[in-house]
C-alpha cells in the first residue's frame, strides 16, 4: 500500500510538474510576445533584422500639415490690433522687462530692421494669420506664417545638449526640436488595430530676442519656448488645432508664461496673403 | 517564518514565478491611455485678463461669433440685473467658469471593485460640483431639467479627455451681458501637460452664436491650493418695487462706445461678429456684414409619452399636449394635474399604470385649453371619486370617475353652447369641483403631501391655476410658464400680461433654490422641459423686459404696427420663435387699465 501511495504520489507530482513546466513556458512566450508587439509598436525603434526605424513622419499620432487659420476669440485687443504702450496686464513681467516695454519705439525697430521682433517664435503662433504645415523631409516639419512670411523648422530627432553651440546664429524663430507624445506614455500602446495617438511637443532655444506682444513686451535669447500641439476632430466636422506655449525667460518674466491658441482647419489654401512684419 | 519559507517545495516556487510573471506582464500592458488630471489647479490670467478678472468693460465683444439678437440683449443688459435676489448666488455655467476668476479642483471617483474611473468632477469656488460620466451612460431626454454645469459625459481620444455636454442652464460667454441660451452644447478637451493643464471649449448655440465658439484657458498644478467653502446670502441689496427688472431700453444704452473710445478702437469690431474673429478681419474693419439669426430648432414630439420622475411623489408625463403632473405614492391614490389632448389619453393612461395600478381620483385642470383638458374625458372616467357616507348613499355612481378640479371660470367657458359647427365638449370632460376665489387647499392630503391650488387672476386667461406639492415641493405652473415659446396671452378669455407677470413672481415667491439658484423647488411648466426657481427668473425677466419696451413705446404714441415693426422681441425671437403674437398681446394688455 505504501509502495502505490509513493507511486501515485510520484506520478501526480510529475503530472503537476509537466503542467508547470507547460503553464510557464505558455505564459513566458506570450510575455515575450507581447513585448516584441510593443517594442514593434514604439516609433524609431526597430530589432535586429527587423524593420528600418520609423521615420518622424511615418510614426505621427496625427495628421498636422495643412492649412489652418487663427480664430482670435482671445486677447483680441493685443493681437488683432497694436496696442499702446504700457498695456500688457496679466503679464508675469518682472521691473526690468516692464521698463523695456514702457520704452517700446516701432519707428526705432523699424530703421534698425527690426520690424520683425514680435514674429518670433514665442509671439508668432498668436500673429493672426493663416499658416501651413507641411513636411519639409521625413524628419523636419515645417511651419510657414503668412504674416510675417516666418518659416519654423521643427527637427526631430536627439536634441543637443545644453551648452553645445549652435551652428547658426540665432534667428527669429530660434532652432525648434520636436518629438511625438504618444499617449499613455512609456507605458501606453495602441488599441487594438488603431495607430497610437498622441501629441506633438517641440523644445525651442537659440531665439534672437523679441517681443512677446507686439507692443514691446520682451523676451530675451536666455527664453525657452515649450510648445504642444493637438488636433481634433468635432462632430460637426470641424477640425482645430490647439497649441499651448510656455514661455520661459529668466531675465524678464517672474515665471512661466503660458497662452494656448487655436486655428481652424482650411479646405485649401484659399486667404493665404504673404505679409512682411511690421512693428506698428 | 524562515522554517517554513525553507519548507516550500520546487513547485511551489514555480507557482510564485509564475503568478509574478504574469503580474508583471498584466502591468506591462496597461490600460488604455488615460491621463491624470486630479489635483488642484490654478488658473494663469495670461489671456485675456482684463476680461477675465477685474471683468469685461460693456459694449466689448470683440471676436465673438454672435448673431443681432444677442447683440440686442447685451446692449439692453443692465448690471444691476445682478442686484435681484434671483441671481445674486449664480455661479458660472460649465462652458464660463474655466474662464472666470477662479481656481478648480478636479478629482476622480473610482469604483471601489472594478476600479475604473465612473467619473471625473470639478469644483471651482463658487461652483457646485460638476460631475462628468465616463460610465457609457446616455445623456437625459430633452424634456429633463437643466443646471449649470449641464449634464456631461467623457471619452478619451488618446491622453486627451474629450467631454460633451447638454442640458445647460441659460448662461453668458462675457459676463457683460452677452447671453449663452439653454439650448448650447458644449464640447471640452482637457490636455495635461506636466504642471500644466489646457482646457478647450467649444461652444455650438443655435440660438445666439452664428459659428461655434471656441476659447482655451491653462492652469497650473498647485499643490498648496485649498478651494474654500463659499457660502452665498442672498440679501436685499436695493430697495424697488417689486416684479422690477433692471435692464436698458433698445438704444438708450449711451455707454456702448466708450469701450471702443477707451481702448483707442472702431466702433465695429467692438459690435462683434463672427468676422471679428478672422485674421482678415484687420483689413476691413470698417466692413459690416449684416448677421441673421437662425431660427431656434423646436424639437417636436415623437408620438409618445416619457414620464420623468421629478422629485418626492411626483412625476412628469411629457408629449402629451401639455405637461401633466402626476403625483403618486405609497397610497397609491393618483392625482393629475391636467390631463393633456383626447388623442393622447390612451398613452397618458398607459403611462400612470407604469406608475401605480389604482385609479386615477383628481384630476387638475390649470386652464381650459383642449391641450391641458382634453384628455379629461377619458381619464376621469377610468377612475374613481373616493365618496361615501351620507354623501353619497343614495347616489349609486357617486364613485364613478375622477373628480376634476378647477377655477369656476375654466367651467363657465367648458359648458358654453358650442360655437357653430363645432361639437360640444362632454358632461365627463366638465370639472366637477371649483373655486372663485384666491385658490383652496385640496381637503385631503395626497399620499402625506398638502396639495395647494392658487388662482392667478388675468393671466394666461381668467381661469389660471397653480398647483403646489408642498412635500414634494414641486409647482405645476400650467401656461403662464412656457420654455418653449412666449407666454400665450388669451385676452379673449381674460388674459392679460400684468397676471402673467404676476404669476411669474409668485412661482418665483413660492420656490426656493437648493443651493447656488439650482434645484430646490422643481418647477413644471406648461409645455418645455422640467425647471427650477432660476428658469422660471430667466423667462420673468425675459417677459418683463419685453412689456417695459412696449410700455416705453405707448408712452411714445407709436401704434401698434409700429411697435411690431420695431421688433421690441428681436433679441429673444431666435430662442421663443416670432414674437408678434406676443407684443400684439402686450401692447392691447397695456392699453386696458388693469
Amino acid at each position: 500500500l505504501k509502495r502505490y501511495i509513493r507511486a501515485s504520489r510520484s506520478a501526480a507530482s510529475r503530472r503537476r510538474g509537466y503542467s508547470v513546466k507547460v503553464t510557464f513556458a505558455s505564459v513566458a512566450l506570450l510575455f515575450a510576445a507581447s513585448q516584441l508587439s510593443l517594442i514593434a509598436q514604439q516609433p524609431g525603434r526597430a530589432g535586429r533584422g527587423a524593420q528600418p526605424p520609423q521615420t518622424a513622419r511615418e510614426s505621427a499620432p496625427r495628421d498636422l500639415t495643412g492649412y489652418w487659420v487663427s480664430i482670435v476669440t482671445e486677447d483680441w485687443r493685443y493681437r488683432m490690433v497694436t496696442p499702446a504702450k504700457g498695456d500688457y496686464p496679466g503679464l508675469p513681467l518682472n521691473a526690468e522687462a516692464r521698463k523695456v516695454a514702457d520704452s517700446w519705439d516701432p519707428a526705432k525697430d523699424e530703421a534698425a530692421g527690426n520690424q520683425c521682433k514680435a514674429y518670433g517664435a514665442p509671439a508668432i503662433m498668436r500673429v493672426p494669420g493663416r499658416f501651413h504645415i507641411t513636411w519639409q523631409d521625413d524628419n523636419t516639419l515645417g511651419i510657414e506664417a503668412d504674416n510675417g512670411m516666418q518659416t519654423r523648422l521643427l527637427h526631430f530627432g536627439q536634441r543637443p545638449l545644453p551648452g553645445t553651440a549652435p551652428q547658426n546664429e540665432p534667428g527669429w524663430q530660434g532652432e525648434s526640436w520636436a518629438q511625438w507624445e504618444f499617449a499613455g506614455g512609456a507605458r501606453g500602446r495602441a488599441a487594438p488595430g488603431q495607430k497610437r495617438d498622441g501629441m506633438l511637443s517641440v523644445v525651442t532655444t537659440h531665439m534672437r530676442p523679441g517681443y512677446l506682444r507686439k507692443n514691446g513686451v520682451p523676451y530675451s535669447a536666455y527664453a525657452t519656448l515649450t510648445e504642444y500641439f493637438t488636433r481634433t476632430e468635432e462632430p460637426n466636422g470641424d477640425s482645430w488645432l490647439f497649441v499651448t506655449t510656455i514661455v520661459e525667460d529668466p531675465v524678464y518674466l517672474t515665471g512661466p508664461f503660458i497662452t494656448s491658441t487655436h486655428f481652424k482647419k482650411t479646405p485649401d489654401e484659399a486667404g493665404w496673403d504673404p505679409t512682411p512684419c511690421s512693428a506698428k | 517564518m524562515q522554517a517554513i519559507l525553507n519548507r516550500t517545495n520546487p513547485t511551489d516556487a514555480r507557482r510564485r514565478a509564475i503568478v509574478t510573471l504574469a503580474g508583471f506582464l498584466f502591468t506591462a500592458i496597461p490600460a488604455l491611455a488615460q491621463v491624470d488630471f486630479s489635483g488642484e489647479w490654478s488658473p494663469r490670467f495670461h489671456e485675456d485678463q482684463p476680461e477675465r478678472v477685474p471683468g469685461p468693460e460693456l459694449g466689448d465683444y470683440l471676436g465673438l461669433p454672435i448673431n443681432t439678437a444677442a447683440r440686442m440683449r447685451a446692449d439692453t443688459w443692465d448690471a444691476s440685473l445682478l442686484t435681484l435676489p434671483e441671481w445674486q448666488c449664480r455661479p458660472h455655467s460649465a462652458d464660463y467658469i474655466w474662464r472666470g476668476p477662479s481656481q478648480v479642483r478636479i478629482w476622480k471617483e473610482v469604483d471601489p471593485v472594478t476600479r475604473e474611473i465612473k467619473a471625473w468632477h470639478a469644483e471651482w469656488l463658487r461652483s457646485i460640483d460638476r460631475p462628468i460620466y465616463m460610465d457609457g451612460r446616455p445623456h437625459p431626454p430633452e424634456y429633463a431639467a437643466h443646471s449649470w454645469a449641464g449634464f456631461s459625459t467623457g471619452k478619451w481620444e488618446g491622453d486627451m479627455l474629450t467631454i460633451t455636454t447638454t442640458h445647460l442652464k441659460e448662461g453668458y460667454i462675457r459676463r457683460n451681458g452677452m447671453p449663452r441660451s439653454d439650448m448650447a452644447t458644449l464640447v471640452e478637451h482637457w490636455m495635461r501637460h506636466g504642471n500644466f493643464l489646457t482646457v478647450v471649449t467649444i461652444v455650438t448655440d443655435p440660438v445666439y452664436l452664428t459659428e461655434p465658439f471656441v476659447r482655451s484657458t491653462d492652469y497650473e498644478l498647485d499643490t498648496h491650493q485649498q478651494i474654500p467653502p463659499y457660502p452665498c446670502e442672498m440679501v436685499q441689496e436695493i430697495e424697488r418695487a417689486k416684479g422690477v427688472v433692471p435692464h436698458r431700453l433698445p438704444g438708450a444704452n449711451t455707454m456702448l462706445n466708450e469701450f471702443p473710445e477707451r481702448h483707442h478702437l472702431p466702433v465695429e469690431p467692438a459690435r462683434g461678429g463672427a468676422e471679428t474673429m478672422y485674421p482678415e478681419y484687420r483689413k476691413k474693419l470698417s466692413a459690416t456684414k449684416p448677421v441673421t439669426p437662425p431660427a431656434a430648432a423646436q424639437k417636436s414630439g415623437d408620438g409618445e409619452v416619457h414620464v420623468l420622475p421629478v422629485q418626492g411623489n411626483v412625476y412628469m408625463l411629457a408629449g402629451a399636449g401639455a405637461n401633466i403632473t402626476v403625483e403618486s405614492g405609497k397610497n397609491g391614490v393618483v392625482l393629475l394635474v391636467d390631463s393633456g389632448t383626447a388623442q393622447m389619453s390612451g398613452k397618458v393612461l398607459a403611462a400612470i399604470r407604469t406608475l401605480t395600478d389604482k385609479p386615477v381620483r383628481k384630476i387638475i385642470n390649470t386652464s381650459l385649453d383642449p391641450d391641458h383638458t382634453g384628455g379629461n374625458e377619458t381619464i376621469a372616467s377610468s377612475g374613481s371619486t373616493i365618496t361615501g357616507g351620507n354623501v353619497a348613499g343614495d347616489i349609486a355612481d357617486a364613485a364613478e370617475g375622477a373628480a376634476v378640479v378647477a377655477h369656476e371660470n375654466v367651467l363657465l367657458r367648458m359648458s358654453k353652447p358650442p360655437a357653430a359647427g363645432q361639437p360640444a365638449i362632454p358632461f365627463r370632460a366638465l370639472p366637477t369641483e371649483t373655486y372663485h376665489n384666491e385658490g383652496l387647499k385640496l381637503s385631503e392630503m395626497f399620499n402625506g403631501e398638502v396639495v395647494e391650488v392658487f388662482g392667478q387672476p388675468s393671466a394666461h386667461t381668467d381661469g389660471d391655476s397653480l398647483v403646489y406639492f408642498r412635500q414634494s415641493d414641486v409647482i405645476s405652473t400650467g401656461d403662464l410658464f412656457d420654455t418653449t415659446a412666449y407666454p400665450s396671452i388669451d385676452l379673449d378669455r381674460g388674459g392679460s400680461i400684468h397676471g402673467i407677470i404676476d404669476g411669474l413672481n409668485r412661482i418665483l415667491d413660492l420656490a426656493a433654490p437648493s443651493f447656488r439658484m439650482e434645484g430646490g423647488t422643481r418647477i413644471i411648466p406648461g409645455h418645455g422641459r422640467l425647471c427650477d426657481s432660476a428658469d422660471v427668473a430667466y423667462y420673468r425677466d425675459m417677459v418683463t423686459v419685453i412689456r417695459d419696451r412696449i410700455q416705453d413705446m405707448l408712452k411714445r404714441g407709436m401704434t401698434l404696427e409700429q411697435v411690431k415693426a420695431a421688433k421690441p422681441t428681436a433679441d429673444y425671437d431666435p430662442r421663443y420663435g416670432s414674437g408678434d403674437k406676443f407684443v400684439e398681446a402686450i401692447y392691447k394688455s397695456l392699453t386696458f387699465s388693469r
